[in-house]
């Protein structure tokens, strides 16, 4: 190789570099995770809609996006678009509410029972809701519940409890069909509530456009109040 | 269009430069020949090399055409207002402060608007602001420095078309000169006479000025504690004699009338001195009752012609209580899982008492655990008073703009005064430049970076640093176990991206890749704040710890007590530093006191303990390393000297290697705005010959009509005889011939195999 020829062709070779950098820094750096859900994380109020036993989390239809829309609107409280797990998902132990309803009756399995006590000991919350005054996923709810930890049954909730006033202050839901009270109910963890239990309909009378159970259990004015309540209550308990 | 004229801005380089150009073409020409090339090829080659260094010798000259231009259409008039430190001198019953802006809002505004002349008034000291009416009306008069060069610089950038004139309204004083050149050249570039108005007296007086009274934030009852005062005194002549009376007023629950309740304690007198100088006198006081107790020391001197008081008034606040209950505030923007889950982390501590202040929409707030029905009914609290109960007080997610300035002073004084601590927690939606310039910015331990639109979507991990390793509060399990648990915790995907630590802070925790300029983000730190301490915490959802299903709870609950316990037991550590009375200025020795507190129960008073003490100069540097062996109520004594500027800090770490105590002192030069408080009439007279304009004391203004008329006819004369001047220096082209005399002069020494 001649003196001019090697200069040559080190010039090139500089002037190719220098044309390659501005190509390279623009590539991403290799090795680094890239985020799954990192939107979640600035969202404040986002719900995890269940699928659990036969249940694949759909009864009702977008009742848990009628939830967050419900808590947007009436809040300054970030919301979130819901996001369907399994008692099993791993994602259970990054979304600190969770909510789940149906109709009919289910029974929960080991694992899912065990990984529901680890997730209310590290703080989550539950809100669960019968479907159209069926009162077969009540009592389902209330049986396995008061599996989850000894001694602790499932219980009513009185109207003196901080739940009823967190956001609106309800005195009293009266049901449409009958004349009675309705009351929420509860599983407690050494004295904290963790799960929330609103029977006669309660999801279809905050959602659906009142389209469903009409003129029974909770009136919709009120059931707006109690879901509300319940969010402000988990975000702030 | 008027025809433009040539000049040369730099002639010499002609004189210089054609001569040596004819020596090196002759040189040329003669090496040339010796080598044996044809004549007709010497005289190509000597032409080429010629036209280069000809081409060079043009641009050194600095070539430029000159243009007489139109007169523009200018309705707008500058007015700078002086807010600097020495405007705030008191002659004849009133400040000069006082006096610029009667002139600048009773007649040089009213005048130019009765002309149809609009008017940008800025407000300026170390820098230049725009201001409008309120803002003038209100502004404190408190700047260290005076800069008209940067004042005049910032206007001119910040108009949309040049003004007509430059008014400034000033004492002249000015201490700063790094603008003055390029404010110089703006004026007389754009044709705009400037105006200066003096205001103040001409003969210079000394002044003396309290900056400061410092005491420890928390004091059981029946011990004695120290209260000191920072005196300042600058000029050449003497400081008579004076008295420092120290009064002592209870803020729990009182009369709130303070001339009502105020009461006298002690009164030093403080012997005369001679010339400027910087120094500390205390007070030693005892209170037998429990309570929030507000010392104020005022300055009574002898009223003289020779001597201004700039400051004479400084309070603190001192709360008295051997009370161990410990309340933390925590307020946020909108609902949080932080909330929820930080108080789940402090439900197994008793002793601790979280309560809550969120707002939950635009018209409700929620209040948790308030212990009496008017708590917090107002909103967060914008009196000092109101947050002396806490001993903690946690931001979550929100901004400055969140709390308004009184709030934001309130929370300012809670940890400077009170010596409480503060805990910051944000991420990516409120960690961002805003916080700059505001009160909060300043309790940070750290700067936020201007660059937040940026992909922040990548997992990453919380890596501890050293010193947090060591540190009690990150002790969640014992040895190597302790390590494991930080290093399991889960990845985060968002966070506040931070620029560097304030001097003086600790980083704890750090990004597990992303680099910024000034080394890996930070995504934990503190810092001393005057008598407390202040923490951040940039994790977005530090909340997902303790629902990771793998981990266990209770080490974010631990992890979250302890932290809490330390930024809250910063007024009563078991180690104090202060620093003895004293005269404070570059290179002077300076005396610390280092001093263990009794236990509570009055047990080892005997017992020895060591610690290590290091002095860090400004630039963080290690000036000084000891051991001492400490008693209580025995304490040690530091010396060392500052040579410099900036702030020193004093830290005490036991033997384990753990913080016990640090205290900052910033050593600072004599106020250079105060050392010369003359009105310096000279310096406006000189900007006013410069640009063709005025300068008058403010006595002579008289109507200020006659004022503006001579203004605006100089601002006329200067319009018609205003050009343009135009650069004809390097350009492509230009750069282009140099080139292709330069390549042709190569190429045909390669053709006719001259190499």
């Amino acid at each position: 190789m001649t003196n001019g020829t090697r200069v040559s062709f080190q010039m090139s070779f500089i002037f190719v570099v220098l044309l390659a950098l501005p190509v390279l820094s623009a590539l991403p750096v290799q090795g680094q995770e890239i985020g799954i859900f990192p939107e979640e994380q600035l969202s404040t109020f986002f719900v995890g809609r269940l699928a659990f036993g036969e249940n694949h989390g759909g009864d009702c239809g977008d009742v848990g996006q009628d939830l967050v829309r419900l808590v947007a609107r009436a809040s300054t409280i970030h919301v979130r678009e819901e996001k369907k797990m399994s008692l099993s998902d791993d994602g259970l132990f990054e979304t600190p509410f969770l909510f789940m309803n149906g109709h009919n009756d289910f029974v929960l399995s080991d694992e899912e029972l065990e990984n529901l006590r680890k997730y209310f000991i590290r703080g989550g919350f539950v809100f669960a809701s019968g479907c159209c005054t069926n009162p077969e996923f009540p009592e389902a709810w209330r049986r396995e519940m008061s599996r989850i930890f000894a001694g602790e049954q499932v219980q009513s909730i009185p109207y003196d409890h901080l739940l009823y006033r967190s956001f609106y202050k309800i005195e009293s839901i009266h049901s449409l069909d009958s004349n009675r009270e309705i009351y929420l109910e509860g599983l407690f963890l050494d004295g904290d509530l963790v799960a929330v239990l609103g029977e006669e309909g309660l999801c279809c009378s905050f959602a659906m456009d009142g389209s469903c159970n009409i003129g029974r259990g909770v009136p919709p004015e009120d059931a707006k109040k109690i879901a509300l309540n319940i969010a402000v209550y988990s975000l702030t308990h | 269009m008027p025809p433009e004229t040539f000049h040369f801005d730099l002639i010499t380089a002609l004189y210089w430069g054609l001569p040596a150009v004819a020596v090196l073409a002759a040189l040329s020409a003669w090496t040339l020949a010796g080598r044996g090339v044809a004549p007709q090829r010497r005289a190509i080659l000597v032409t080429l090399r010629g036209l280069a260094l000809l081409t060079i010798v043009f641009l050194l000259a600095r070539p430029v055409a000159v243009q007489k231009t139109d007169p523009d259409d200018r309705t707008n008039v500058v007015v700078l207002l002086d807010q600097s430190k020495s405007m705030s001198l008191v002659e004849s019953g009133t400040t000069r402060y006082e006096k610029a802006l009667a002139l600048v809002e009773n007649q040089v505004i009213p005048e130019l608007k009765a002309r149809g002349l609009a008017n940008d008034v800025y407000l300026f000291a170390e820098q230049a602001a725009p201001a409008a009416f309120n803002t003038r009306r209100e502004a404190a008069v408190m700047g260290r420095r005076t800069d008209l060069g940067g004042a005049i610089v910032h206007a001119l950038k910040s108009a949309p078309k040049p003004p007509l004139a430059m008014i400034a309204v000033t004492d002249g004083v000015a201490n700063i000169s790094t603008h003055n050149r390029d404010a110089l050249l703006g004026l007389v570039d754009r044709g705009i006479p400037f105006v200066g108005v003096g205001v103040g007296d001409d003969e210079g007086v000394m002044s003396l000025s309290l900056e400061r009274l410092t005491a420890p934030s928390e004091v059981p009852p029946e011990e004695t504690f120290k209260l000191t005062s920072h005196l300042q005194a600058i000029g050449a002549g003497e400081i008579p004699a004076f008295d420092l009376i120290l009064l002592r007023r209870p803020l729990n629950g009182g009369p709130s009338t303070e001339e009502e309740v105020s009461s006298i304690v002690q009164v030093r007198r403080v012997a005369p001195s001679q010339g400027s100088r910087i120094w500390t006198e205390s007070f030693e006081v005892v209170e037998d009752e429990e309570g929030l107790y507000e010392y104020t020391v005022e300055v009574q001197s002898a009223v003289t012609d020779q001597l201004v008081t700039v400051a004479t008034r400084a309070s603190t606040p001192v709360t008295v209580t051997s009370s161990e209950e410990f309340r933390v505030l925590f307020a946020q923007g909108a609902l949080t899982w932080n909330f929820k889950f930080i108080g789940r982390a402090l439900r197994n501590d008793p002793t601790i008492t979280l309560t809550g202040f969120s707002r939950t929409s635009e018209r409700s707030v929620f209040r948790q655990n308030v212990e009496s029905s008017g708590e917090l009914l107002d909103g967060f609290p914008d009196d000092l008073n109101e947050l002396s109960p806490y001993r903690v007080v946690i931001l979550s997610d929100l901004s400055p703009v969140d709390l308004s300035p009184a709030q934001q002073e309130a929370v300012a004084r809670f940890v400077g005064e009170l010596g409480g601590g503060l805990l910051i927690i944000g991420g990516t939606g409120t960690f961002d430049p805003s916080w700059r310039t505001s009160r909060l910015e300043e309790l940070l331990p750290v700067t936020f970076d201007n660059d937040t639109d940026v992909n922040l979507e990548r997992s990453f991990h919380l890596e501890l640093t050293e010193e947090a390793l060591r540190h009690p509060v990150f002790q969640l399990d014992n040895g190597q176990k302790n390590l494991n648990v930080w290093q399991s915790l889960p990845t985060f995907q968002q966070y506040g991206r931070v620029l560097d630590k304030k001097p003086g802070a600790v980083v704890w925790a750090q990004h597990s890749h992303d680099e910024g300029p000034n080394g890996r983000r930070i995504l934990m730190a503190s810092q001393y704040y005057g008598a407390g301490l202040s923490a951040i915490i940039s994790v977005q959802s530090l909340w997902r710890w303790r629902l990771a299903k793998e981990l266990d709870p209770t080490h974010f609950d631990r992890f979250f007590q302890q932290l809490l316990r330390f930024l809250g037991q910063s007024g009563s550590r078991e180690v104090s530093v202060q620093f003895a009375d004293q005269e404070q200025g570059p290179g002077l020795e300076v005396t610390a006191l280092i001093e263990r507190r009794p236990r509570p129960d009055g047990t080892g008073m005997d017992e020895a303990k060591t610690y290590n003490v290091r002095v860090e100069d400004p630039q963080h540097g290690e000036l000084l390393i000891r051991e001492i062996t400490l008693r209580p109520l025995r304490p040690a004594e530091i010396r060392f000297r500052t040579e410099e500027e900036g702030v020193y800090a004093v830290k005490v770490t036991n033997e384990d290697g753990v913080q016990m105590a640090a205290r900052p002192l910033e050593i600072r030069e004599i106020d250079r705005e105060m050392e010369r408080t003359s009105r310096d009439l000279e310096n406006l007279r000189q900007w006013a010959g410069l640009s063709r304009g005025l300068a008058i004391p403010l006595e002579e203004c008289g109507d200020v009509k006659e004022l503006l008329n001579d203004a605006l006819t100089r601002a006329a004369a200067l319009q018609r005889s205003r050009t343009a001047r135009r650069p004809l220096g390097m350009n492509g082209w230009v750069l282009a011939w140099l080139l292709a005399c330069l390549g042709g002069e190569w190429a045909l020494r390669k053709v006719w195999g001259l190499t």
